[in-house]
């Protein structure tokens, strides 16, 4: 998943510590295996280079690509699992090389979820493009393993590469504290968020970013566009009762751009934003 | 559809959204979520003791800063330091060929220092406690203004203050400007009270040199630009004018008057027992300018700081300090810092090692060396070190050295024989400690 996978574990024995772990690590691998878009063989590998051919998929495939459908639809399209071929124009690394306006005009004929055919369990794409489920992939893992490891411990906090969900509190009933990473200061700590249950997922682009003639562009890139989103924070943190839904929530606030905070007020949800 | 698309950033998708994850979930119902920012108090708090060669200035020092968010985005700062200062401090008069005998400050008793001995005032003491509080808020999204208030409290001298600071940012927050204007009024109540301008230095007991208490009103103003040049570099300018008017003289500083031809002491006033001694005079108001310029770099997480200061006033002291500290990181939480000064200054245009006897008096003058002509050197080495629970320790070492001109113009007759000007040695240690983030 490219980033570390932790599980606390509150109780005190070290069998349930090590089932818990053992439980969460497998499934995280599962997930990652089975999804990544870096793996060959596995169903995103079979979609990607199906050549226009429709692909039948397996029940979980299909969920996920129901809920990507879904997410399409309530973001009038800026979330789009067809978008990462704009991957190939911007290479978010901290430098100045933005794209030519031409480079990323001759991708967009291949993003849009709009142009895929999805009806359940057959998907097809049109010839050259692609689908990336990273985008819910490392908070649908949180999700999913939380759920296994809720059978072995209630008392554990999951974090996959900072998208946490807390099953419950530590054993004596505290909550976990959990810090939220400043964006001008690496490794030092914004904010302090005690999670006692559910969720706190983070999207931003503190690190991913490009820096022409003053301006910056975040890594959060509008599929319609192809260009990324203008004003949005430096990052944003979403507190749901899943890790899914609270990293849905934050990313579609950061394509909402400068609107972000107003976006997110408007769903009544907890979050923290840092500019 | 025409309004819906106007307000698609506001539309509320929080129950479909869950609903969908529901079913990606293959939950019942959306569970619950309880989540509350902790907003604990950052602490720093700090040991410093100021140790002067030869029993001269020892300070001890412990300082307390408190940062907490009340609010959103608004914060509170308190701070609260204690400095218990001891030793002997220079008291203008120059060393002589014999043994000279000091009136003390309280007028209440004497001392007496040996030929050739630099003249100390041994009976330099004091506490002082100082508290302040300020309070930082945004305005508008890119501008911080933060306000504060200070007492400072010691035997003889208080002082108040106000200030404020507002910073914008521009430029995709890679420009900051900032401005800033800092008030203060402080009140000298001298031991034994304040001396007389240009009056002589008399016996135990006879206080008939000594005036009540003073003041004096500084106002400080400041404007800065910090830019970001690239990735690993940040340039900061600051311009700032201070501006002092009221008492600025030193009450506790006299000259010794000489034989402009023999360099002895000269006679002091008839049954005070005394040589001669004038307590010095300087201007009621000080104007003073001052440019800072600082760089700092990184390399590859290693981070250097340069800076150079420039300052002039309207007494004549002009002085350049020249910076620079690197600092060495080993992994995520240990690093080493390097640390190198050079001070210069000029002198006062009244500052005068001696007055000599028969002649007229000028208008301004002082013999206290710190507004002397003299070269500084500090060289220090701090380390610091993050602890497993996210508090961060430091320790720092440093050795001052300064030198002035030991033998000037003004060194007639016996006087050139003598150090008119001693070196200074200082050796500073600190340790600092922060926490409360976790």
């Amino acid at each position: 998943m490219a980033s570390p996978c932790e599980v606390h574990v509150g109780d005190a024995d070290r069998t349930t510590a090590e089932r818990a772990f053992a439980v969460a690590a497998a499934e995280a691998r599962r997930i990652e295996a089975k999804f990544s878009r870096y793996s060959s063989g596995n169903i995103i590998h079979a979609i990607n280079t199906a050549e226009g051919r429709p692909v039948v998929v397996d029940a979980e495939t299909a969920r996920l690509l129901d809920y990507a459908a879904q997410l399409y639809e309530l973001s009038d399209g800026k979330f789009d699992v067809t978008s990462g071929v704009l991957r190939r124009a911007w290479r978010f690394d901290g430098s100045d090389r933005v794209p030519s306006p031409e480079a990323v005009a001759a991708l967009l004929p291949i993003v849009g979820w709009d142009k895929v055919r999805w009806r359940a369990p057959e998907l097809a794409l049109p010839r050259g493009m692609e689908i990336d489920l990273g985008g819910i992939g490392k908070e649908y893992a949180v999700d999913s393993a939380a759920g296994l490891v809720r059978a072995v411990s209630s008392r554990c906090l999951l974090n996959f590469g900072g998208d946490l969900l807390a099953l419950g509190p530590q054993q004596d009933g505290t909550p976990w504290r959990v810090g939220v990473e400043s964006v001008s200061d690496a490794g030092a700590v914004a904010r302090h968020i005690d999670l006692t249950i559910g969720a706190l997922a983070t999207s931003g682009d503190s690190r991913r970013y490009l820096l022409k003639d003053g301006t910056r562009y975040g890594h959060v890139l509008d599929p319609r566009t192809g260009w990324p989103v203008v004003g949005a924070p430096r990052s944003v943190t979403v507190a749901a009762a899943t890790c899914t839904a609270a990293g849905m929530l934050a990313t579609l606030a950061l394509l909402q751009g400068a609107g972000a905070e107003a976006f997110l007020e408007a769903q009544g949800v907890q979050f923290w934003a840092l500019r | 559809m025409q309004l819906k698309r106007r307000n698609a950033a506001l539309r509320e998708i929080g129950t479909p959204l869950a609903a969908a994850t529901c079913a990606l979930l293959g939950q019942s119902a959306p569970g619950v979520v309880e989540a509350q920012e902790l907003k604990p108090w950052d602490i720093d708090s700090s040991m410093l003791i100021y140790s002067e060669s030869d029993g001269r200035v020892q300070d001890l020092s412990l300082n307390v800063w408190g940062r907490k968010e009340l609010l959103e985005d608004k914060f509170l700062g308190l701070t609260l330091g204690v400095d218990s200062l001891t030793g002997a401090s220079p008291s203008g008069a120059t060393p002589a060929n014999v043994v000279q005998t000091f009136t003390s400050p309280s007028g209440n008793s004497q001392y007496a220092v040996a030929p050739g001995a630099p003249a100390l005032d041994t009976s330099f003491h004091d506490t002082r406690v100082d508290v302040s509080a300020s309070w930082e808020m945004p305005v508008a999204r890119l501008g911080l203004l933060s306000v504060g208030a200070n007492l400072s409290d010691e035997f003889d001298y208080t002082s108040a203050g106000v200030n404020a600071r507002y910073a914008r940012d521009f430029n995709n927050r890679n420009t900051t400007l900032s401005f800033g204007l800092a008030l203060a009024n402080d009140t000298v109540s001298p031991v034994g009270g304040s001396p007389i301008p240009f009056a002589p230095m008399l016996g135990v007991g006879d206080a008939r040199n000594k005036d009540g208490d003073q003041s004096k009103n500084v106002t400080d103003l400041l404007i800065g630009l910090s830019q970001v040049l690239n990735r690993h570099t940040i340039f900061q300018i600051n311009y700032s004018l201070s501006q002092a008017d009221g008492y600025l003289t030193d009450p506790y500083k006299f000259l010794s008057v000489v034989d402009p031809v023999t360099g002895n002491p000269a006679a002091g006033p008839p049954g005070s027992g005394r040589y001669a001694y004038l307590f010095e005079k300087r201007p009621d108001t000080r104007d003073k300018q001052s440019i800072y310029a600082l760089l700092k770099r990184d390399f590859d997480g290693d981070v250097l700081e340069l800076s150079y200061r420039y300052m002039t006033d309207d007494w004549n002291i002009d002085s350049q300090t020249i910076e620079a500290r690197y600092r060495f990181n080993f992994g995520a939480n240990r690093y080493l810092q390097p640390h190198v000064r050079f001070y210069q200054q000029t002198a006062a245009s009244f500052y005068n090692t001696v007055l000599f006897a028969g002649a007229p008096l000028p208008t301004y003058a002082t013999a206290d060396q710190r507004l002397g002509e003299f070269d500084g050197i500090t060289l220090g080495l701090k380390y610091g070190q993050e602890t497993a629970s996210g508090n961060e320790w430091s320790a720092r070492i440093e050795y001052y050295t300064q030198s002035g001109n030991a033998s000037p113009g003004s060194a007639v007759g016996a006087l050139a024989n003598l150090d008119l000007y001693p070196d200074l040695n200082a050796l500073i240690a600190q340790f600092s400690y922060k926490f409360g983030r976790r």
